[in-house]
């Protein structure tokens, strides 16, 4: 006993210093993140993480440090911007830096473009037509900027300035699409400010530190170790683009590596962070039962905003077990989307019988116009012709939810439409069966044989906890495929390997997407013409981005062609595109699964005017979008201290 | 004389061959990697972006040119001795042009910082408690003391991070979850910065401290177990010297000797970071920078980065080999 009062005696100072420590932490508040005043900041969520170069700004050369820190959203800008949703106050194109649309001359080989005036860059400089003739004609002899460099030595023969707020683009040959590069989905070209970077000997190799920006904030502050990026509202907004639509509300915009999601959760749930760019579905759920202060882009299930992005099954189309469409289709009527969805993402996505993400305005252009066509489609199995689409798909899976999630899943059937989706393929085996027999494939022994007799085995390359969302849903495939009698299983691979394989057709089946559009806007060049049979990779040579599944189809390239030759804004553009998305069904070179939910959390402690799907759907909520600009004008303070 | 240099030769021949194999295959091991990181580039770079493929082909060639990846592997190999024997690892590729060194100088001072603390705090208690646990045997204290210690010892140090944030993060929010110092602070020699940096790093600290003191305790009280019935100890105790001064004195004092050697090592490794408390933390250390390289297929950041783990592991070592027989005479040198 006296050792042990001797030993407390020595624990003593030991156990009152930590006590110390404790009271002198209560004073830290837990809200307390920043010296800024919390009430004029929005604090943001990069999910680029930790910047290594946090002090490089040059966004125009080869892995500039950041992007999503806040310098594409709040300093650049260029020309035009498309919304991936209904855009600010309805109007889905945008002109930013241009006055106008892009006028063209009749073959496509000039672009001109008329600058809107009285735009300054952050020191005051004013912004004119010089300042986009250096950008494209630095560009044009820079390799270096290595970003843009391609897209502009590809196109562009040479660029004038008539006077100063016009900008003549003379291009190397017809493009129907070359605005594209000016026209932010995400990002795009920026411009950059030729009184800084023209006193550059290497402006590859200029910092750009503080960068000069253009859009309406300033850089305030960064961490020099890549954790944090803050932005200022500049003192002359009103010189910048985003003037139009009144003043950006948050004074100081901070752009924070917030850690892994369940970090994310509580500092939201602490209001430490006011936008989270992306959380699982299921921190999601925690964070919707626990948050009294959330707002989602939908306001009950799915929760998450749909990316104009599709995941797939994407085949490798040049292998000879997938050349054949009846071995495709018997593959697509193997699946069950219900089940899939559930594993993927408990749910909570739009489920796409089409080859075009479902969301945006892609509902309004493609699936209710096709849905009668969807309904009346039929596949000759060699045995029987039947109806695969099942229009209520959709509403089965609301009804499965429902038990589960209660008031937070639509009943209206047009909700259920818009956010869970209309309808898939039904599951049909017998079909499937007899499918793989028109193609030759034979089961015996009980394994399924090629017409060649060697062994059908598929193996589905995912990305494993990197995407786990895919990863699940490749695996219930994969199995719904074993179920049936196929040999096949999942290849997990991180996600830079998948992009050295990818690119050279070193898969069976990749969980993946190679369509990615507009959102707003009903054009598809912005994939689809990377598509042509012109652009496809011989088996085992690299193939460019986006036709993974290296399917080539000269009724794809009639359509491609087509739309090449018709502007941006013709209404051929939709016709053209419904018969893409037609010939997709037919064909089924990929097989579509459901849109790309991003679940984007918003906290309404200090800021509320978010975006959101049923009353505002102004923009895209995700916040590493260059789009995301218009939020700030958009957002307005509670004035919570 | 002689046998002492022949000594330190032999071991720092040891030492120079440990480096040499360890930085080859570390070379090998990322060349073989089936990552390619002008794909990652691509893939990161045309991910969100319109992409015409022949723009792609010739952004493909111009980044094959700039991170300077032309040649054969022996020509590569070569260059990479070159810039080693200069200290120079070439500009990191995901973090293109920035050099690795600077990236890892960036780095290097939190992750000793916070794994310096977090060992010797960890040697510190986990020795002075196992030492008092293995002495006092019959001490309630003491053995509970051992029971929370052996229990928290399995349990991975990421389960024990995510624990202390959900107590101390949201619970009872009195810590700050992330980063190394407050937002909208720039570093430098004052108090408020440095305060910050202290707070910040409680959290990260304890979570290595709580994990890492187990195994320390659990030498030492093993260790101090079988020397209290050395003859030695049985005379001093009949001798009537005090219990403190046994303790201080007669046990600790050699039962010493393999936890010093263990730490010397263990400090040769915090090189390596904490990749899992760095990550979980955000804490701005070479742990996170050697995941982000290799996610990344970034050759120059993976091989800076490794290679000053395997000098600074190797000269831990040769430095204890040396010291070795400065502080037990029983050890001979050769």
């Amino acid at each position: 006993m006296l050792e042990e009062r001797k030993l407390m005696r020595m624990l003593k100072p030991l156990a009152m210093l930590v006590g110390a420590m404790v009271l002198g932490l209560q004073g830290y508040a837990a809200e307390d993140v920043t010296s800024l005043p919390r009430n004029q900041t929005l604090i943001v969520d990069n999910p680029e993480g930790t910047i290594r170069n946090a002090g490089w700004f040059n966004i125009w050369a080869a892995n500039g440090g950041g992007l999503s820190t806040g310098l594409q959203q709040l300093g650049m800008d260029t020309f035009w911007y498309i919304d991936p949703d209904s855009g600010i106050n309805n109007q889905v194109w945008d002109n930013s830096l241009a006055s106008d649309p892009p006028i063209y001359n009749k073959d496509f080989t000039e672009m001109t473009v008329k600058l809107r005036k009285g735009l300054t860059w952050s020191d005051g400089v004013e912004f004119t037509a010089d300042d986009v003739v250096y950008t494209i004609q630095e560009h044009q002899k820079n390799e270096g900027l290595v970003n843009w460099h391609p897209a502009v030595s590809v196109n562009v023969d040479s660029v004038s300035a008539p006077d100063k707020y016009t900008v003549v683009f003379k291009l190397k040959k017809p493009n129907s699409r070359f605005h594209a590069l000016f026209t932010v989905r995400w990002n795009a070209m920026w411009m950059m400010p030729k009184h800084i970077f023209e006193k550059q000997s290497d402006p590859a190799k200029y910092d750009f530190n503080p960068p000069v920006t253009i859009g309406s904030y300033k850089l305030h502050s960064f961490d020099p170790n890549g954790g944090w990026f803050i932005w200022e509202k500049r003192d002359d907004w009103k010189n910048t683009s985003l003037a139009r639509f009144g003043e950006p509300a948050p004074k100081y915009v901070s752009y924070v590596d917030s850690g892994p999601p369940e970090k994310r959760v509580i500092a939201q749930l602490n209001h430490q962070l006011d936008i989270i760019h992306d959380l699982s579905p299921e921190a999601m759920f925690t964070l919707a039962k626990q948050s009294k202060t959330l707002v989602t882009w939908f306001k009950g299930f799915p929760y998450a905003h749909p990316d104009p992005t599709l995941p797939m099954v994407i085949f490798n189309d040049q292998l000879d077990k997938f050349k054949n469409p009846d071995v495709r289709w018997a593959l697509a009527l193997l699946i069950d989307i219900k089940a899939v969805d559930m594993a993927a993402y408990r749910g909570a996505a739009t489920i796409s019988a089409l080859a075009v993400p479902p969301t945006g305005n892609y509902p309004k252009f493609y699936f209710d116009p096709l849905q009668e066509w969807l309904k009346d489609f039929t596949i000759d199995t060699g045995k029987q012709t039947i109806h695969s689409y099942d229009p209520t798909m959709g509403q089965q899976i609301a009804d499965l939810l429902r038990p589960s999630y209660g008031a937070a899943i639509p009943s209206d059937p047009a909700a259920i439409a818009r956010s869970i989706g209309m309808g898939w393929w039904k599951p049909n085996p017998q079909a499937a069966t007899e499918l793989l027999e028109k193609a030759g494939f034979k089961h015996e022994g009980g394994k399924w044989l090629m017409p060649d007799g060697k062994p059908f085995t598929i193996k589905i390359l995912v990305e494993g906890n990197a995407r786990s969302i895919m990863t699940n849903a490749g695996t219930l495939i994969a199995q719904e495929w074993k179920d049936f009698g196929l040999d096949a299983s999942t290849e997990v691979s991180t996600n830079t390997v998948i992009d050295t394989r990818r690119p050279l057709g070193d898969f069976d089946v990749l969980l993946g997407w190679s369509v990615e559009t507009w959102g707003g806007h009903p054009d598809l060049s912005f994939f689809l013409d990377s598509w042509h049979s012109e652009f496809v990779a011989k088996p085992g040579e690299r193939q460019a981005p986006r036709n993974w599944q290296r399917w080539s189809s000269p009724d794809l390239d009639k359509i491609i062609e087509q739309i090449r030759t018709i502007a941006f804004d013709d209404p051929k553009g939709l016709e053209l595109g419904q018969e893409y998305a037609k010939l997709m069904v037919k064909e089924m070179p990929v097989i579509p699964l459901m849109s790309y939910n991003v679940f984007t959390a918003m906290d309404t402690k200090y800021w509320t005017g978010y975006p959101n799907a049923e009353t505002d759907p102004y923009t895209d909520p995700v916040p590493n979008w260059a789009n995301s600009r218009v939020m700030m004008v958009k957002l307005k303070p509670t004035g919570a201290n | 004389m002689r046998t002492i240099l022949l000594h330190i030769l032999r071991r720092f021949g040891q030492f120079v061959l440990v480096v040499f194999i360890g930085i080859n295959l570390t070379f090998l091991i990322i060349h073989i990697s089936p990552i390619d990181p002008v794909e990652a580039s691509v893939s990161a770079m045309t991910a969100f972006s319109s992409s015409q493929p022949e723009a792609v082909e010739l952004l493909r060639k111009s980044l094959r040119e700039l991170y300077g990846l032309q040649g054969t592997l022996f020509d590569q190999y070569i260059v990479f001795w070159k810039r080693i024997l200069v200290a120079d690892f070439g500009p990191s590729l995901s973090a293109f042009p920035t050099p690795v060194s600077t990236l890892i100088g960036r780095a290097l001072p939190w992750t000793v910082g916070l794994l310096l603390v977090a060992t010797v705090l960890s040697w510190v208690f986990g020795n002075l408690v196992g030492g008092l646990a293995g002495y006092y045997r019959n001490s309630r204290f003491l053995k509970l003391a051992g029971v929370i210690f052996m229990a928290l010892n399995p349990v991975p140090y990421y389960i024990v991070a995510f624990i202390l944030l959900i107590v101390f993060g949201y619970l009872w929010p009195i810590l700050p979850l992330t980063g190394a110092y407050e937002m909208n602070m720039q570093p430098g020699y004052r108090l408020d910065f440095i305060l910050s940096v202290v707070v910040h790093s409680l959290l990260p600290i304890l979570s290595l401290v709580l994990v890492g003191i187990g195994g320390w305790f659990l030498g030492m009280r093993a260790l101090v177990s079988n020397i209290v019935t050395e003859d030695y100890v049985v005379y001093a105790e009949l001798g009537g010297v005090s219990r403190t001064r046994i303790l201080a004195s007669y046990v600790m004092r050699n039962a010493l000797m393999p936890q010093v050697t263990g730490l010397a090592i263990v400090l040769g490794s915090i090189f390596n970071g904490a990749i899992i408390t760095e990550v979980v933390f955000g804490y701005p250390g070479l742990g996170r920078l050697l995941v982000s390289g290799v996610e990344s297929g970034d050759y120059s950041l993976v091989l800076g980065v490794t290679t000053v783990s395997i000098v600074t592991v190797s000269t831990a070592v040769f430095l204890i080999d040396l010291l070795y027989p400065l502080l037990d005479p029983r050890i001979q040198a050769g």
